[in-house]
């Protein structure tokens, strides 16, 4: 059964209902256990923990991953779906390896997102929000990172580079591994 | 007295980024021109935890409130609420706990501000988070950071630690009977959990959708229970404020508007950068002389001058006009001072196509609760990429103006305030701009002639 | 005393209760007032803003759902302004609406529509693409067109506040929000009350899937077939054919709102169902095939066979079985046919459990289930409400959840509701009456906390927790408890009697008429219907039975009726009792009856035809007047079930007084006057209850673990088997490959499936 259809921003919601939860070395579990030792009500150390089964788990929150989570937070894993579809830091599908996220609001915009994107894209063959073949580089475009002054920028990961040009771009993507 | 402080950022090298105060003495950025200013024993040499010292020593929690309240600090965070007055509403007597949540939630475009004040000098914060704890009579403080900052997050969390190890955070802080825990927290991508109800939902592990007001936070907020939350920059203003007094801080600024406010300055702009200003600055000396002027020898078309959310300023509305940068000044000059997000544009820059960025942010921000900013953010959206592809109609600016007026003052929350405005102003005050982008005026009525 | 305030509304004055919601006191009012997230008994959400008003002294429109009342507020509902809002606001829910109303399930009573037609504007400003989002199922028995979703999560709402699941929520952000799971396939007790609730046509029940456009449906009020909550619903019917069964306020405005369970809203399509029997058949050999015969020839043959034995082997040799699933009115007109006709002494109704020794000594009022939702302490003891009665489910949970209630649970399994409860005693199973005990007093700890395996403490704490609260006390019980425990809980009123509370009591038996049948007094002999089995063949040579016996009845004694001389059944479908029948007659559904129902608050309810009945079936009290007339006695019900209500009235003590009349509105429903028993002396009872507990294991395992959602509401019964949903759900609930169609074309509903087994008569 294939339908044709342009769905806006399709959700995941294809996902299958885990069959079976995720198990993390016990530095991992223990890095767990400091954030949830914060809060009074275990439900608040969702975000926190969903950035750490997502680094765990190849950068995305894996039908385990939420098994896990929901086991370990007592909540169904509807819960933690909600969570984690209203946050766009929280992939619910595969991303690359990198995950070069560009800013395109205003102040980025108007200094040389554009450009920078273009060219991004003509590098690594893919369009934003688009992964190559090989899994490496995913490529995003963002709402404002906080780097206006220093415009323009890209998050790769959780770092930030920022003031590109064209030359450093490349020298950025050059030298990952 | 002008300090020039130039710090280069990460990796900054195309142009340099400026941190520095003008037109008074550095008071948040005080700290700044020290090499490892964020480390605790450098921090304390300056100065840093004295402000605490002294409070809990020599002050009741209501000498604090007192204080902020003759300061005249407003939040920082954008709304501008007097922060003393803030204070008072937390009940006193209340037997729950009472929570201090720090907004580092930073993801107004434009601003960036927090980021380098958590980055430099986050022992200013969490000095300024335990002196609000001390006067709420709170025992533990959130510190919410946007996800995106995750270093910023390990900053604070290393000074956290340098301070409780030298007895600043946990049990008995300065041997006095006062203790009270920071945390930090992340969030995880979303604009609108920098409102405060959605932060405390998101705090609590929800999605991050506003709460109804009443109550406010400050009677039921995190967890039901009174809940204090304030800017990164308002906290950091209150160790100088009990410092040197509220009346000090006050007189560093206009009457209602007191002490320094930070700018954060982006576009076209010679030194782009963080800027702390007494409040009342001259907003054309500011642009043309402290930052340098247009590149390029182009001249200023624009500004938005306190992140995206505010009125867009035309050039002519600043030029030669007396623009005072403090919260009456703006109001007057038809805008606000926000979040102090400085976006500088000059005349390369299509006012439509800038709208149009900004329109596509608040939809994407949107949190989806309410009727108004859900729909009508999608729907403008379309309809300015329906105008971008060529497709404009000339009353499609009638329409546009509508469908603002329609959101404004009927969503839930203020992001669809937030949405309309920057619309609303840049089609008044930028007509030619998005007239060039609708279907000629003069061609449609030949057409609608012909058909008749 | 309510402080009242005054507020001004369009000008006029009016004297409301402080605190009032201002959109409730602006409807009372006649000023209508648009709205689509404000839903009087769940959370407030605020987000759809159709009920702006203008308030002096507050800057902006408010939202009238979140506005209380106070002294002196001056409100404007209609204005060029709030209008201009109004329209404004329907329009962008209409923007990204599919405008495919003609193919919409809900085209014709989807709020949306009407709100567009009642507030909307006139001209369509959108043409740019909509969002769209392709057409799933969600579920067996639940549809989804998320494109037509406004976004009012009603649907969310219900689903955490009334069902405590919270299996379907919003995922996603802004106007990709999107309401669902994870995984897309709902896991949950399948009530569909998320569909009821939805104003657009974005939830849908799947087996009504473009089968009927609401307008040419013939709706009637009647009342559920299934438990004994008895909620009211709307049947949807047209030519003859029963589509939907409903609770939607604008059709019915029961006990239970708009609430249903999953039985009560898909169990209905066995009333259409082929197997339903079609003519009355006549076995003329024992051991040989059911032949179709005329119902005269069918009514002569039974009359001479009755009166046969009867001549052979006296009166008593006759056995008269009723159903706690036929109305009180057939139930009625078996006992008349009992005592008047055959002038039998056994007669009994095929009941998994009497309270004839509860309602003997009934010491209290009955609690209905407002009382349950606005209770303050609720002791259940066994049952398992969120399967058997999910009525009362819903209201424990929200009297716990949005009341405050405390709710104690005495139970052999960790049923769901334990996470509703203030404290949950975890005892052995069958060791109920023990509980009792505790109740009662302290004396019996130590041998209590024994037997049950649980701390003294949690008895103690029991009883702390019984003394200290105030407001409503109600104790619930199941059908674990012995008769002489009946008793004790009959008699609680009287023990925890106080100034401060009333003390009511709610049974929680299996059928939708079981508390009419004991009323009716069918079950007031001694004489269970298990053993009115264990006598066939021997004292009892032939019997009566409307319905079937129960398969926990006729379990281990799967022959016995064939012991019969002779054997007469009216049912619906075949089943293990027609498997014996000598005669088969075919008796009409509720859909297809006139009458009442008694539930467990003792409300006497209404059943009304919605469809003639199926072929050649007869309601059964026309059945049982038509063997009486065969067999020489006029009942004189003149073809109206009303007739035999007044009859009813007259000589049935709880009912008297009561008219058709009376019981016309099902928003106001009419409680049963049952007698209530004076303080007894109980000593002897609880002697008994000790001595059984005495007797009780002390090495009996713990059940462990939660029963799974559904263990009971999906078993595939008589009535229920009969629609494919129930065994694919039992089944587990598997996903289909494909959530584009409907999950019954896509799974073979192979015998496997089929063979679930089949529960208590449904
Ligand atoms: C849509 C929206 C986004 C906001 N974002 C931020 C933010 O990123 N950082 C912030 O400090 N305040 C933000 N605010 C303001 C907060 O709601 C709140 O007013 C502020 O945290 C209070 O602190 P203050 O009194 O110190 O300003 C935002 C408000 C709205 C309506
Ligand atoms: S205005 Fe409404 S949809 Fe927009 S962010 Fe606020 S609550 Fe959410
Ligand atoms: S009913 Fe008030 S906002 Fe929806």
């Amino acid at each position: 059964m294939s339908q044709q259809f342009t769905p806006n921003n399709p959700l995941p919601q294809e996902a299958k209902v885990p069959d079976e939860i995720a198990t993390f070395p016990p530095e991992v579990e223990a890095e767990m256990d400091a954030h949830l030792a914060k809060y009074p009500v275990k439900r608040s150390a969702i975000l926190p923990l969903m950035f750490i089964v997502q680094r765990e788990r190849g950068g995305y929150l894996d039908p385990p991953g939420v098994a896990y989570l929901a086991d370990r937070l007592g909540l169904r894993i509807t819960d933690i779906w909600e969570v984690a579809t209203f946050y766009s830091m929280i992939n619910t599908e595969p991303v690359g390896r990198h995950h070069i996220q560009i800013c395109k609001t205003l102040s980025c915009k108007i200094m040389g997102e554009p450009e920078i994107t273009e060219h991004v894209c003509r590098k690594l063959g893919i369009q934003p929000g688009e992964t190559t073949a090989d899994g490496r580089f995913s490529v995003s475009l963002v709402e404002c990172l906080g780097s206006c002054g220093t415009a323009p920028m890209f998050q790769i990961g959780f770092d930030y580079h920022e003031n590109l040009t064209v030359e450093k771009v490349d020298e950025i993507l050059d030298a990952l591994p | 007295m002008n300090l020039k402080l130039v710090w280069i950022a990460s990796s900054c090298q195309k142009q340099l980024m400026r941190i520095e105060a003008i037109g008074c003495e550095p008071l948040l950025l005080a700290r700044f021109k020290y090499g490892n200013s964020h480390q605790l024993d450098v921090a304390r040499e300056h100065g840093a935890y004295d402000a605490l010292k002294k409070a809990l020593d020599t002050m009741t929690p209501d000498d604090v409130i007192n204080e902020v309240k003759k300061s005249s600090l407003r939040g920082r965070g954008g709304a501008g609420f007097p922060t003393g007055m803030k204070w008072s509403f937390v009940p006193k007597d209340s037997p729950k706990p009472k929570y201090v949540v720090c907004n580092a939630d930073e993801s107004e475009p434009g601003t960036f501000k927090d980021r380098y004040l958590m980055e430099r000098d986050p022992h200013l914060l969490i000095e300024g988070m335990l002196l609000a704890a001390y006067a709420l009579g709170s025992k533990t403080i959130y510190c919410y950071t946007r996800g995106e900052y995750r270093y910023l997050i390990e900053i604070m969390d290393r000074a956290i630690e340098e301070a409780r190890a030298a007895g600043l955070v946990g049990n008995n802080i300065l041997g006095s009977n006062f203790s009270c825990e920071v945390y930090t927290h992340t969030g995880a991508g979303a604009y609108i959990c920098g409102e405060e109800t959605a932060l405390l939902n998101s705090l609590e592990g929800l999605r991050g959708h506003p709460r109804m007001k009443p109550p406010f936070p400050a009677v039921a907020g995190l967890y039901a229970c009174p809940t204090v939350v304030n800017n990164v920059e308002t906290f950091c203003a209150v160790p100088y404020i009990v410092t040197n007094g509220g009346e000090a801080y006050q007189k560093l600024g206009t009457e209602k508007s007191g002490g320094t406010k930070l700018w954060s300055v982006s576009g076209h702009v010679a030194y782009p950068g963080v800027y702390e200003l007494p409040m009342g600055y001259d907003m054309e000396k500011f642009i043309f002389e402290d930052c340098g002027g247009i590149p390029n020898g182009k001249k200023l078309k624009a500004v938005i001058p306190g992140g995206s959310s505010v009125y867009i300023m035309p050039a002519g509305d600043i030029i030669g006009k007396n623009v005072k940068m403090d919260y009456e000044g703006l109001v007057a000059a038809g805008s606000m001072v926000g979040s102090g997000g400085f976006i500088v544009m000059d005349e390369t820059v299509d006012v439509f196509e800038s709208t149009k960025n900004l329109i596509e942010f608040y939809k994407h921000e949107s949190c989806g609760w309410c009727t108004p900013c859900r729909e009508g953010t999608d729907w403008l959206v379309k309809i300015f990429k329906r105008i971008a592809r060529g497709e404009g109609r000339p009353e499609d600016a009638q329409l546009i103006l509508d469908l603002c007026d329609n959101i404004e003052g009927k969503s839930f929350c203020p992001l669809g305030d937030a949405a309309a405005w920057p619309i609303q102003s840049a089609i008044k005050k930028f007509p030619e701009d998005f007239k060039k982008h609708l279907l000629p005026l003069a061609q449609a009525e030949a057409f609608s002639k012909a058909t008749v | 005393m309510q402080e009242l305030v005054k507020v001004t509304i369009n000008g006029k004055d009016f004297q409301v209760a402080k605190g009032a919601r201002l959109i409730d006191v602006c409807r009372e009012n006649s000023f209508d007032i648009p709205s689509f997230c404000y839903y009087a008994d769940l959370a407030l959400q605020a987000s759809c803003r159709m009920c702006l008003v203008r308030i002096e002294k507050m800057p902006k429109l408010q939202t009238s759902c979140t506005i209380t009342c106070t002294d002196g507020m001056v409100v404007t509902t209609r204005s060029e302004e709030i209008e201009k809002a109004q329209r404004a606001m329907v329009e962008f829910l209409l923007a990204n609406h599919p405008l495919d109303c003609p193919v919409c399930d809900r085209g014709g009573e989807c709020e949306l529509q009407e709100m567009a037609f009642d507030w909307g504007g006139l001209e369509e400003r959108f043409f740019e693409r909509k969002n769209y989002q392709p057409e799933k199922y969600l579920s067996p028995v639940v549809a989804n067109d998320p494109q037509r979703c406004i976004l009012c999560k009603r649907c969310t709402r219900v689903c955490d506040e009334w069902m405590g699941e919270d299996a379907i929520e919003a995922g996603g952000r802004g106007a990709n929000t999107v309401i669902g799971t994870y995984g897309g396939w709902l896991n949950c007790s399948q009530c569909g009350n998320c569909i009821e609730v939805c104003p657009t046509g974005t939830l849908l029940d799947a087996t009504y899937r473009h089968q009927a456009r609401p307008w040419e449906l013939a709706q009637t009020k009647s009342t559920c077939t299934f438990c004994s909550d008895g909620c009211q619903m709307s049947l949807g019917s047209r030519s003859g054919e029963l589509m939907r069964a409903v609770a939607r306020d604008r059709y019915v405005s029961g006990l239970n709102g708009e609430f249903l369970c999953i039985k009560g809203r898909f169990g209905h399509p066995f009333v259409n169902h082929e197997e339903r029997l079609r003519t009355p058949m006549i076995r003329y050999k024992k051991g040989g095939k059911l032949i179709p015969a005329t119902w005269d020839e069918a009514i002569r043959f039974t009359a001479e066979r009755l009166d046969k034995v009867a001549e052979a082997h006296g009166p008593n040799s006759i056995g008269v079985v009723g159903s706690p699933r036929i109305t009180n009115e057939s139930l009625y007109a078996l006992y008349k046919f009992a005592t008047e006709v055959v002038g039998t002494e056994n007669y009994t109704a095929a009941d998994a459990f009497s309270l004839q020794p509860f309602f003997e000594n009934l010491g209290g009022p009955l609690a209905t289930h407002q009382d349950i939702r606005h209770a303050k302490t609720i002791v259940l003891i066994g049952g398992e409400p969120e399967e058997l009665q999910p009525l009362t489910g819903k209201q424990i949970r929200q009297a716990v959840r949005n009341g405050g209630a405390k709710l104690i649970i005495i139970n052999s399994r960790e049923i769901r509701l334990k996470q509703q409860a203030a404290q949950f005693v975890h005892i052995r199973p069958g060791a109920e009456d023990a509980a009792l005990l505790a109740l009662v007093g302290a004396e019996t700890d130590s041998l209590v906390a024994r037997k049950l395996d649980v701390e003294a403490s949690a008895l103690e704490m029991m009883r702390k927790t019984l003394s200290e609260t105030e407001g409503d006390l109600i104790f619930m019980f199941g059908g674990e408890l012995s008769r002489a425990a009946q008793t004790v809980v009959a008699q609680l009123p009287y023990v925890f009697a106080a100034a401060n509370r009333r003390v009511l009591l709610h049974p929680l038996p299996l059928y939708n008429n079981s508390i009419g049948a004991h009323d009716i007094m069918l079950m007031r002999n001694a004489k269970t219907a298990s053993e009115m089995l264990d006598g066939a063949g021997e004292a009892v040579r032939a019997m009566y039975v409307a319905g079937s016996f129960l398969p926990e009845q006729m379990r281990g004694r799967e022959e016995v009726l064939g012991k019969l001389d002779f054997l007469v059944v009216q049912e619906l479908f075949e089943t293990e009792t027609t498997r014996f029948a000598d005669v088969v007659l075919p008796a009409a559904s509720f859909a297809e009856s006139d009458g009442t129902f008694t539930n467990n608050d003792g409300f006497v309810q209404r059943v009304r035809q919605s469809i003639p009945p199926v072929h050649q079936a007869k309601q059964d009290w026309m059945i049982t007047s038509m063997l009486a007339k065969e067999l020489g006695v006029d009942f004189d019900f003149q073809m109206s079930a009303s007739r035999i209500f007044e009859e009813i009235a007259q000589n049935v003590p709880p009912y008297e007084g009561l008219r058709y009349a009376l019981l016309k509105n099902e928003a106001k429903p009419v409680q049963a006057k049952h007698r209530q028993a004076e303080q007894r002396d109980i000593t002897k009872e609880l002697d008994g209850v000790r001595l059984g507990v005495e007797s009780l294991s002390e090495t009996t395992e713990k059940l462990m673990g939660t029963p799974e959602v559904g263990h009971e509401l999906f078993k595939p019964g008589t009535l229920t088997g009969k629609v494919p949903q129930f065994p694919l759900l039992a089944a587990g609930n598997p996903e289909p490959p494909t959530v584009a169609i409907s999950p019954l074309y896509q799974i073979t509903l192979d015998s496997a499936l089929r063979r679930a087994e089949p529960v208590a008569g449904d």
